[in-house]
């Protein structure tokens, strides 16, 4: 896809670097590939996003990969075997169910609550982090002492009061995990909105006669995504933990949902004897976690504005 | 928050903490309790007082029975049977209204002063009229605060007579008679320790009947007698050299509060105890294969039961309720879940009392109760709910329940909730199904007998919430048999009456019985003589002695 207007056909790689583009598409496709060259050559990013990569493939064909049934055990017959068991790799726990398809099962959970909480913490942060940036006076005032009170207790605490309020259940802890999340978010937007609200690229546009929201929306929101999504992504892996604390202290997924939490906290009156059954899910939480943790990580460096373009 | 909830976490954190530190340390510790004394692990949180008149719980019960005599006792060789404690002999008069009772002569009490009929009859106006928890197992006879002194007095020093209002079944009065709320208390001493109080609507006595001393100290002519009560920290008894029968072979029993099975295996496997009280099946398990230690258990008179609320529409039907029956998996459960705990047991009185049948007509069948559902109309299935307790083995058997309603097509949410959320819903009959334990409150059938199978009225402004009230229950004729088996004077045709009502529950009840409770206990080799009763109030450590 060579653009028409160039003289001779040049490679692609030439294409995407060149420091002359010439259209919005190729300069920011140039910079999508600048930032992928960065990205990969950090090996621990990449394994980060492989893990990641391997759990939403695991979470699509977890029916096709699992052996057996992940809700319907044998208990008379296939009670807390130890892994290594013909036909059970991982052990079964006290119910009698395969664990290895339990957690494979337990991926879709997993990544459905990580999932939920980015789509509803992240653009409700980056809202009211913007709107408070940019309008200033009370309007800041207000929001951030809103945001003040949310961060003045400690996540998992308030999580908790919520889900003592609203009920257990999966969806309620998505719930009171966005709610406890947003803050940081809304922070950061402002933090960044405050950078670029008097730069002149500001003042063009409202010179133009831009509407406040569409400054926001168009001209402040897209400055404050990079760094969102770093931040995001490093807080999935707390995300995580949260939604598994949950389900250990039985507030989140309940049975017969494979929740790893939940497994977790199943598993811990047989942890003298029978260490498996929760060692098992916790070796899963640690993967994801530090999966989560490597792909932000190498994110943060590539999406870094002050070494963009270099 | 659910504060008990976060900190039974905290406790886990910290008796790993404390483990780490005693790993560290290098080496057990090898600490032996005294040879005159006898220290329990127990679990001891749920007592409130001591007071015979007024505690209600398992713990408390426990020390009341070693601490207090009772008129008549249960016959441990037959728990069918009664025997005399501080009672020589009794008569019942020929209408079955008055009980006679003729004390053993020169009896005392711990503190030296004589055991009297005033005695025996002080301690039944002083349940009366105090009215706490356990008032209402003599308030069954139709006694309250203004009748009770007419009704139950001493007649002569060694002689007391006890009316009751409807001609009962003598084994019922002589079962109710034998709890501890019969307990035989040293008026003089009680009187002594009482406070004046103003009298109120609700209160009409001038004075608390020594409640208020009793709640920490006993007044009895047990082979025991209380030192002191820490609560969340020990009980602590000494023998009583008054008592009338064989005196107490050790010299003082010290009842340790310990919440974990973890640690109570720890200790005992240290020699910081000698009996562990709480073992959950790992743990006994363990101890069971430790040369040292010896392990005991004792069915009690506690059953595990799923109920099905009848305002429900798919669970009143009765092919539905046949079909539940079919879908426990009773076998795998007994062998796993309740392991050592706890023995199958589906009829609703448990083993040990007057009539209770071993009838265990249902078997896990799936397609059986496939079939059973086609007929009701629900061969697609239906959604229901079942609230549950967060313990163990309770949510265990829930989820496995869940598995074996899923294979015939039933799908069941579990609401799970600490015990008061799952308790207060039931007792307001909102719950579809639920899951809990029904413990005998005295020795005798027609405790549970009543509570499954009487329910005068069935609206929800019902006064009498027994189980079959709470599930909306109309159990029609047998809500009379049950009345009238309560009157029957011949206890074997009493006991027919029982086997009857427990088999036309079995059969059309909508109670799905699953176990009956087994207390077990580890102990260490050197104890001779240790035995677990029938229920806690007949868990004796007079017997007891050491090596």
């Amino acid at each position: 896809m060579t653009d028409p207007s160039s003289p001779a056909p040049i490679s692609w790689r030439d294409w995407l670097l060149t420091a002359e583009p010439h259209s919005r598409r190729q300069a920011s496709l140039g910079r999508a590939y600048v930032t992928w060259r960065r990205f990969s050559e950090n090996r621990l990013a990449v394994t980060g996003l492989l893990i990641i990569l391997a759990l939403v493939l695991v979470a699509i064909f977890a029916d096709l990969l699992a052996p057996h049934s992940a809700t319907t055990g044998n208990l008379a017959g296939a009670r807390l075997l130890p892994p290594g068991s013909p036909d059970f790799l991982l052990g079964t726990d006290d119910q009698g169910r395969d664990i290895l398809s339990r957690l494979l099962v337990g991926s879709r959970i997993t990544l459905a609550v990580v999932a939920l909480v980015a789509i509803i913490a992240a653009p409700v942060g980056l809202l009211i982090g913007t709107v408070s940036g940019f309008a200033g006076g009370y309007v800041d005032a207000v929001l951030m002492r809103i945001t003040d009170i949310f961060l003045a207790f400690p996540k998992l605490i308030l999580a908790l009061a919520f889900v003592a309020a609203l009920g257990p259940g999966i969806e309620n802890a998505v719930i009171a995990i966005a709610l406890t999340s947003w803050p940081p978010y809304a922070r950061l937007a402002r933090a960044e909105t405050l950078g670029v609200r008097n730069s002149d690229y500001i003042a063009a546009v409202r010179l133009m006669g831009a509407s406040p929201a569409r400054i926001v929306i168009r001209h402040i929101m897209p400055m404050c995504l990079s760094s969102l999504i770093v931040r995001v992504t490093l807080d999935m892996a707390g995300i995580i933990l949260t939604a598994a604390g949950l389900g250990f202290l039985g507030l989140g997924a309940q049975p017969p949902l494979p929740e790893w939490g939940t497994m977790i906290a199943s598993g811990r009156r047989f942890i003298l004897d029978q260490w498996w059954v929760a060692t098992m899910p916790g070796i899963a939480i640690l993967i994801v976690s530090l999966g989560f943790n490597l792909l932000g990580d190498g994110l943060r460096d590539a999406l870094d504005p002050r070494e963009s373009g270099r | 928050m659910n504060m008990p909830f976060l900190m039974k976490h905290l406790r886990y954190l910290s008796a790993g903490a404390a483990m780490a530190v005693l790993i560290a340390s290098g080496g057990p510790s090898f600490a032996v309790t005294p040879a005159d004394t006898l220290v329990e692990g127990f679990a001891i949180d749920d007592i409130i007082s001591l007071d015979p008149g007024e505690a209600f719980e398992l713990s408390a019960a426990e020390v009341t029975g070693n601490t207090y005599s009772l008129l008549v006792r249960l016959d441990l060789d037959d728990t069918t049977k009664v025997k005399g404690d501080v009672a020589e002999s009794w008569t019942v008069s020929d209408d079955g209204l008055t009980y006679t009772f003729k004390l053993k002569p020169d009896l005392k009490f711990a503190s030296g002063n004589p055991v009297t009929a005033e005695d025996v009859a002080f301690s039944v106006e002083r349940l009366i009229k105090m009215d706490k928890s356990p008032a209402f197992l003599f308030g069954q006879f139709g006694l309250n605060g203004d009748n009770v002194t007419e009704k139950v007095k001493a007649v002569d020093p060694l002689t007391v007579s006890f009316t009751v209002d409807k001609p009962y079944a003598t084994s019922f009065v002589l079962n109710v008679l034998s709890s501890t709320a019969g307990s035989v208390l040293d008026k003089k001493l009680v009187m002594e320790h009482a406070k004046a109080v103003t009298p109120s609507e609700e209160y009409k006595w001038d004075t608390d009947f020594g409640n208020d001393w009793l709640k920490t100290n006993s007044a009895g002519s047990g082979p025991f007698k209380v030192v002191t009560w820490k609560a969340n920290e020990a009980v602590v008894l000494e023998r009583n050299d008054n008592y009338f029968g064989e005196l107490a072979k050790l010299k003082r029993v010290i009842y340790r509060h310990m919440k974990e099975s973890a640690g109570q295996r720890l200790a005992l496997e240290n020699g910081d105890i000698d009996i562990a009280r709480n073992l959950e099946p790992g743990d006994f398990d363990a101890a069971a294969a430790n040369p040292d230690l010896d392990t005991i258990s004792a069915p009690k008179g506690t059953v595990y039961y799923i109920s099905l609320n009848q305002k429900n529409p798919n669970l009143a039907k009765p092919e539905v309720i046949q079909a539940f029956k079919y879908l426990v998996d009773y076998d795998g459960i007994g062998a796993t879940l309740i392991k050592g705990i706890g023995e199958i047991h589906q009829s609703f009185l448990p083993k040990g009392q007057l009539g209770a049948i071993d009838d265990k007509p249902y078997k896990f069948d799936v397609a059986k109760a496939k079939e059973l559902l086609a007929k009701a109309g629900l061969a697609d299935g239906f959604t229901v709910t079942m609230d549950t307790r967060n313990t163990q083995p309770v949510t265990g058997i829930a989820e496995n329940f869940q598995q074996t309603l899923g294979q015939a097509g039933v799908k069941l949410e579990i609401i799970p909730g600490d015990g008061k959320q799952t308790l207060t819903k039931y007792r307001a009959r909102q719950h579809d199904m639920y899951i809990g334990q029904w413990g005998s409150d005295y020795f005798d059938p027609n405790s549970n007998a009543e509570t499954f199978t009487a329910n005068p009225d069935n609206s929800d402004e019902g006064k009498v919430k027994t189980l079959a009230w709470r599930n909306a229950w109309d159990p029609k004729e047998l809500d009379a048999e049950t009345k009238a088996a309560l009157l029957e004077k011949d206890a074997a045709k009493r006991a027919a009456m029982y086997e009857n009502l427990q088999r036309k529950v079995l059969e059309s009840g909508p109670f799905v019985v699953i176990y009956q409770q087994i207390e077990v206990a580890a102990y260490t080799a050197k104890l001779k003589g240790f035995k677990l009763g029938p229920s806690y109030d007949t868990n004796l450590v007079a017997s007891i002695s050491k090596e």
